[in-house]
């Protein structure tokens, strides 16, 4: 039998460190995830990199961030990098309940925004590397529904229309004081 | 309307195949102890008295929880091995030649599955497979597959990188399985063939002439595999021969029509649907060989039918299987996950693990392949109007249905479609045939709609064209026609309760996108030469419900307060654990603290059933209705639109039963204490007048009293503390009496156990149970929601490329019990109903999602910027008295969408389009051929 080719993998999962795991050489990251740290979160869609139920973020030394497509994405690509998932944002407590969510998740919440939910991780994480952007460089607000739509716009729901991703994701952004007036 | 095919004759706590059976879904308190952190919220977090503020299930949902059975493993639950089994299906791709096996030398030695499962095993072995879903579920060697993308195999490996490499090098692979002789296609006869046909009398009030509801409904001869109808119909022939009768003159007056009546005839089509629930279909389960239970994590919108089913594919089998444990997750589906034969591959593949847990889970190239799909309509209407009156006079609509290789629901959804065909719209007469024909296709089967989406559709796109024949406003067309309160739909049967669609058409007219249509097309056009636009309108109403719908529910108070909702609904994401838990708070002044759906484990309502709902014979029902236990039918999937209504029915009168029974007396022993009565005695106590104000009860001025002090004092009197109900629902309510408290009050129920106190479940000996009359199966729909649609768009007169600018509905759906979950599927419908019109299609065969190599790359769903995101807007119907029942709105939402997009296109290109989707392809074909 011809074994299958592996090696180890190191990274970080939302703060916290992981491996080495010996993994195919050829596993996807969101097998990794899913099977290999049981995080289930981040949801397989399409496994074409297109409907982005999937995305994880990947935070760079510069402090930017960016979305990345984990179920076209090797896990080792991510050795030595850091990652945030969907199980990475709220605060637990000692109970392991949801203690505060993040400002994305909250208006998500509040805004009736998902249904089934399936794709919400995707959102979450889409608008929360949205919202870490504008942090550093605030939208004029006449662009901001086209930055929204830019941001969001290749997601893909079957439950909802989109109407209360979007409007959730606005009402964050001004909240957080992310729009230049003017 | 669903058919179930089996008899079946089956107990809510265990089953008649022996083996016991429990339900525990993922999200509920009981398995709470399984997984944390909970799926719902608590209580005072999400919801007051006053209305929801968020989801219940919203916090773990957005925070990537384990809510979906796909997300579970083996490690995930408590007693299970640790080591997870996978499990893939082997599919034969074509349907032309028969299956001779197949060939797995492609894979190396170390990649080879630790366990093969043929039809060989499932003979050898004894397992059966529901009938429902028969043949062949692993087709023998020699046959020839049914449909493209038939399975022949399951395929286990009890390591996920070794099933990874495995399936890597499987997949799309067509060489795998050896074909021999070609045979063709497979050919069978219908699935299901109908006609239904109504002569109204003198006025829309008068008696029928000849109806469904108060004739019959017409069967056709079968030959060749087609309907037959007779030849030379008589009047004096029997009842089916009349019906024919009367649609022989239809046909006759509508070839030969009065002078000034206009006939209109034209043919739509509609598209081959993927539902595209975000969730594929799977499940995960083990066979534990020590206790002899089946453990199974399963994602499913009918937990009851896959839990009975399951037990009875394992009566009789080598499976010392002595227990079942189904946990079912929240989900998606659509209705793709109704009646779905996957499970039952899950289960099998649990069974051959060998000890070991087995996930089966689909890919979405996977889930192209196999899963349910909505059925494509192909209708040819014609409806004849009086050009004097504007008055419709004759609609006659015969309809093929493609059903795809496997019977799911394809008769069901040809009869829906058919019988929803009239739209919103009174029609004199009517001849309605419709006929459900197998095919090599992907089956086919309940997705949002269930045939009402085809039909209606095509109907306002028809009465479109009509209204522009006949060179009058298209909403004033529909206003001389509306189906208003009172009158017959075209099987006989009046609506229930008014009809509110000529509100929204008087909505509609003034709103600016249509009033305005034209001055600003024209406008437009000159401003931009490269667009076309143009703005439609659509108006439909749908029924909401089965004609055999069975919800229960339970309500429990405990001596703190603390309330406790048991629903049998499920929730797959249409917020029907949240809306659930609110319709308590009529009753018990706020929202249920604990909800478990999916729960199919009623061990104090001893019911039992037998017969077909809806084929049985009165007799039969009077005969079986005189055995207090007998009820027509156990239980409902989660579909149909059913959970604002009649999954709220259930809980409504649960706990109406411990507001009634325990919680008011409990109050007037209260407001009673003291000499001479108290004081309640200086005023006068009347239910009627009782209120809950900031969580406590008060009426006719005495002190509000909060409810954890009511429910110790109905615990401490021994009154009713816990309600849990049955009820059946045939187009109306069956009830019976049941003895309470020395009354005997009838209630709109068929079966009801009562805690007193702290006791145990006490089962209500029912009286002079009426189960509505069969015939009432005729009606096959009185309960119906209305939406309007307008929409604004634009075409590029290059690229046939449509851009929808905005659009405005209307929805009644009565009392919404959360108005921001209506509105959301309000939204979700129109983006569906926007792929169905202009994105979503996909061939039916060889090419097609059965050949395993579809996916979302050229299946275009709507993305945001197909759905005018910014720019849409809509206005929930206020209730006409907050008595106004809530109704069931999931489907109808994504019907009107459809007509009005087809009506704007051709406001703005001068083209009528009937084939759906309209592409740019059709689009750049109609305008420059």
């Amino acid at each position: 039998m011809a074994e299958l080719s592996t090696r180890p993998l190191r990274l970080t999962i939302n703060g916290q460190a992981v491996g080495p795991v010996e993994i195919p050489d050829d596993l996807m990251m969101i097998d990794f995830l899913h099977e290999y740290q049981g995080l289930t979160g981040s949801r397989l869609g399409c496994g074409q990199g297109i409907c982005r139920a999937c995305v994880v973020i990947l935070d760079h030394d510069d402090g930017t961030s960016e979305e990345m497509r984990i179920c076209i994405t090797g896990a080792h690509f991510f050795h030595g990098k850091r990652i945030r998932t969907i199980e990475g944002h709220a605060e637990h407590g000692d109970d392991g309940d949801v203690v505060a969510l993040n400002p994305i998740q909250r208006k998500f919440v509040d805004h009736f925004a998902f249904q089934c939910s399936y794709c919400a991780p995707g959102f979450v994480n889409a608008a929360t590397v949205l919202v870490e952007r504008l942090e550093r460089e605030p939208v004029a607000r006449a662009d901001l529904e086209a930055t929204i739509d830019q941001a969001l716009g290749h997601h893909i729901c079957r439950c909802t229309g989109y109407v209360r991703y979007y409007q959730a994701a606005k009402a964050a952004i001004e909240e957080l004081g992310l729009v230049k007036e003017g | 309307m669903k058919y179930p095919r089996l008899s079946r004759r089956a107990f809510l706590k265990g089953s008649a195949t022996g083996i016991g059976i429990t339900v525990a879904p993922l999200g509920s308190r009981a398995f709470a102890a399984l997984f944390e952190p909970r799926v719902t919220a608590a209580r005072d977090q999400w919801a007051s008295p006053s209305g929801a503020h968020f989801r219940i299930d919203a916090i773990s949902k957005v925070s990537g929880a384990k809510v979906f059975a796909r997300d579970i493993r083996a490690r995930d639950m408590p007693g299970w091995p640790q080591q997870q089994s996978h499990a893939m299906l082997l599919k034969a791709t074509r349907a032309d030649r028969t299956y001779q096996g197949f060939d797995l030398s492609l894979l190396d030695d170390g990649l080879q599955p630790d366990r093969i499962v043929t039809s060989a095993d499932l003979e050898q072995d004894g397992v059966g497979f529901p009938e429902s879903h028969g043949p062949d579920p692993l087709l023998p060697e020699g046959k020839t597959p049914l449909f493209l993308g038939h399975p022949v195999a399951i395929l286990i490996w009890h390591d996920f990188a070794r099933y990874r490499a495995a399936k890597n090098a499987l997949q799309f692979r067509d060489d795998l399985i050896r074909y021999g002789a070609k045979t063709g296609e497979v050919e069978r006869p219908p699935y299901g063939s109908f006609r239904y046909v109504r002569v109204g009398g003198e006025t829309p009030y008068d008696p029928d002439v000849f109806s469904s509801l108060k004739d019959s409904d017409l069967f056709p001869t079968i030959k060749n595999r087609r309907p037959v109808w007779p030849d030379d119909p008589s009047l004096n022939g029997d009842i089916g021969e009349q019906g024919v009768y009367h649609a022989r003159r239809m046909q006759d007056t509508l070839d030969d029509p009065p002078d000034n009546w206009e006939v209109f005839q034209a043919r739509y089509t509609t598209p081959y649907i993927e539902p595209a629930a975000l969730e594929p279909d799977n499940g995960n389960g083990w066979l534990d060989p020590d206790t002899g239970t089946l453990n199974f994590v399963v994602a499913t919108q009918c937990p009851f039918e896959s839990a009975h089913e399951t037990a009875r594919m394992l009566e009789g089998s080598r499976f010392d299987v002595r227990h079942l444990n189904v946990h079912p997750g929240y989900t998606v589906g659509y209705g793709s996950k109704d009646h779905n034969i996957f499970v039952y591959y899950a289960v099998i593949a649990a069974l051959y693990g060998d000890g070991h847990p087995v996930r089966l889970a689909n890919d979405r190239f996977e889930q192209f392949q196999s899963g349910i799909k909505r059925h494509p309509f192909d209708m040819d209407y014609r409806l004849a109007v009086d050009r004097d009156s504007l008055k419709f006079q004759i609609f006659r609509a015969h309809m093929d249905v493609n059903g795809g290789g496997r019977a799911n629901y394809s008769a069901s959804v040809a009869a829906v479609g058919a019988t929803a065909a009239q739209s919103v719209y009174y029609l004199p007469r009517s001849d309605l045939a419709t006929t459900a024909y197998p095919s090599r296709a992907v089956e086919a089967g309940s997705m949002r709609g269930y045939g009402t989406l085809q039909t209606m559709a095509a109907t306002e796109m028809m009465v479109d064209e009509l209204a522009e024949r006949l060179d009058v406003d298209p909403i004033e067309l529909r206003r001389a026609n509306v189906l208003e309160a009172g009158m017959k739909n075209t099987q006989g049967a009046i609506p229930g309760g008014a009809i509110r669609v000529g509100e929204m058409l008087d909505k509609a007219e003034r709103h600016p996108l249509w009033k305005e249509r034209t001055e600003r097309r024209d406008k437009r056009q000159a401003e931009d030469p490269d667009h076309l636009y143009g703005t439609g309108f659509a108006v439909s109403h749908k029924d909401f419900g089965t004609g055999a719908e069975a919800p229960m529910a339970s309500v429990e108070i405990d001596a703190e307060g603390r309330i406790r909702l048991r629903q049998i609904a499920i929730d797959m994401g249409t917020g029907t654990a949240t809306s659930q838990a609110m319709n308590v708070v009529d009753f018990l002044g706020r929202p249920a603290d604990d909800i478990k759906t999916g729960e199919t484990d009623w061990p104090e309502l001893t019911l039992e059933t037998s017969g077909n709902p809806y084929t049985m014979q009165q007799a039969e029902q009077d005969r079986l209705s005189r055995n207090p236990r007998w009820t027509p039918r156990l239980a409902s999937p989660s579909s149909a639109s059913n959970s604002a209504y009649y999954s709220s029915h259930a809980t409504r009168e649960a706990a109406r039963l411990v507001f009634r029974h325990g919680l008011w007396p409990a109050a007037l022993s209260i407001w009673g204490q003291g000499i001479y009565g108290g004081q309640a005695n200086p005023y006068v106590m009347r239910l009627e007048d009782a209120r809950w104000v900031e969580g406590h009860l008060t009426a006719s001025g005495m002190t509000p009293i909060p409810l954890a002090k009511l429910a110790a004092k109905a615990h401490e009197m021994g009154l009713v503390t816990a309600a849990s109900v049955h009820a059946f629902n045939r187009w109306s309510w069956a009830s019976a009496e049941f003895p309470l408290n020395d009354e005997a009050p009838r209630l709109p129920l068929d079966a009801v156990a009562v805690k007193y106190g702290d006791d145990d479940y006490h089962l209500l000996d029912r009286r002079d149970v009426r189960y509505p009359d069969v015939q009432l199966n005729n009606a096959h729909v009185t309960y119906y929601s209305p939406v309007a649609t307008l929409v604004d768009l634009r075409v590029n007169k290059g690229s046939g490329e449509v851009e929808i600018l905005e659009h405005y509905s209307w929805v009644e759906c009565g009392k919404p019990i959360v108005p921001e979950l209506v509105k959301g599927q309000l939204e979700g419908g129109i983006a569906m109903g926007i792929g169905h019109a202009l994105l979503e299609e996909m061939p039916l065969y060889e090419d097609g999602p059965g050949n395993g190599t579809w996916n979302v790359n050229r299946y275009q769903l709507p993305l945001a910027r197909h759905c005018a995101v910014w720019k849409q807007g809509s206005e929930i119907l206020p209730p006409l008295s907050d008595t106004d029942p809530a109704k069931g709105m999931g489907e109808v939402v994504m019907i009107p969408i459809v007509g009005a997009i087809v009506n704007a296109l051709a406001h703005a290109t001068g083209q009528r389009f009937r084939d759906l989707p309209v592409t740019p392809e059709r689009i750049k074909e109609a305008l420059h051929g």
